[in-house]
């Protein structure tokens, strides 16, 4: 014999019913709530320290390209005016 | 129109200018990003990204004043005078403002990701940048165009100063048109209207992307001297 009476049996499960939909409702407004802090977190820290990084290595890596290709051009005529 | 020519004397002290400017403009790029990411405050309004600014306006001074400026003068005087080194300038300085335009052009993107929530919009002063980009590329596919080498030189010179015109639309845009690009903080009637140790940050940006700019642009104008000595040591062998 169950040790809950038959009232007690339905106020429960009515309970778990209600906590069901309420975590229904709240599970997918947590996620979004924490997706927003994420996203705060990463507009202060993360995400705008990465874009500073990768702006000054486009500079660097740029110029540095440039040079190598001002070398590469450079020792080509040398080359050629040694030669010829 | 009288025409002259380059001579063929050794370009050893441009080379040791090169080497010279291009070694201080290591040193003060150095000096640039230590006041960059340790010394300078952290802007209140954009944070972090906000230190994006002390490259991007100095590619910009760089790449499209100073280089297009030394492009439009150059090719004028190579209208006028006809002297190949003047032209060889002109070639060596746009090839460096194409590369400097290209950081504008990439490192701006990625600061208004952050500031604007997009990297790209058809604002005027982005817009008429980046037409200064392509203008840059006409340059040199004007100047390869042709089968006689001085046309093409006399077209890209011409390219070279119609280029300029784009000049004051670029600066005046932000104040002609409305646009989402910030307005100017240094060069204001009522003066600069930044931190003084941002605006330090700025000019040391602006010396060191200057000097280095110059110094490159050195060797670059070093390899249209040995290239014009190759040429003329293949005509000369040729005609004995």
């Amino acid at each position: 014999m169950s040790a809950f009476s038959h009232g007690e049996r339905l106020g429960g499960r009515i309970l778990g019913a209600v906590l069901a939909v309420v975590l229904m409702l709240a599970t997918p407004s947590l996620s979004l709530a924490q997706a927003a802090a994420n996203e705060l977190a990463r507009q202060t820290l993360g995400r705008p320290y990465w874009y500073v990084f990768v702006a000054y290595a486009v500079v660097w890596l740029l110029v540095a390209g440039w040079v190598i290709s001002i070398a590469r051009r450079l020792s080509d005529v040398e080359k050629r005016l040694e030669r010829d | 129109m009288k025409s002259h020519v380059a001579n063929e004397a050794s370009g050893s002290g441009i080379r040791w200018l090169a080497v010279g400017m291009t070694m201080l403009g290591l040193a003060l790029m150095l000096l640039l990003h230590w006041q960059v990411f340790f010394w300078v405050n952290t802007e209140a309004t954009m944070g972090v990204v906000q230190r994006i600014f002390y490259i991007h306006v100095p590619a910009a001074w760089v790449g499209v004043y100073l280089a297009f400026g030394i492009v439009a003068l150059c090719s004028g005087i190579y209208l006028w005078l006809g002297d190949e080194r003047v032209d060889m300038a002109a070639v060596a300085t746009a090839e460096g403002g194409m590369v400097f335009t290209t950081i504008v052009l990439l490192t701006g993107p990625l600061w208004a990701k952050i500031a604007w929530g997009t990297y790209w919009t058809w604002d005027p002063r982005l817009t008429s940048t980046l037409l200064l980009w392509f203008i840059y590329l006409g340059y040199f596919i004007v100047r390869g165009s042709t089968e006689n080498p001085e046309q093409g030189r006399r077209f890209a010179a011409v390219v070279g100063i119609m280029g300029a015109l784009d000049l004051p639309l670029i600066h005046l845009s932000v104040t002609w048109f409305r646009s989402l690009h910030p307005q100017p903080v240094v060069l204001k009637p009522e003066g600069p209207t930044l931190d003084p140790d941002m605006l330090m940050t700025l000019m040391t940006g602006l010396l060191a992307f200057t000097v280095l700019f110059l110094g490159l642009v050195s060797f670059r104008y070093g390899l249209e001297r040995s290239r014009w000595n190759l040429d003329l040591k293949t005509r000369r062998a040729a005609a004995s």
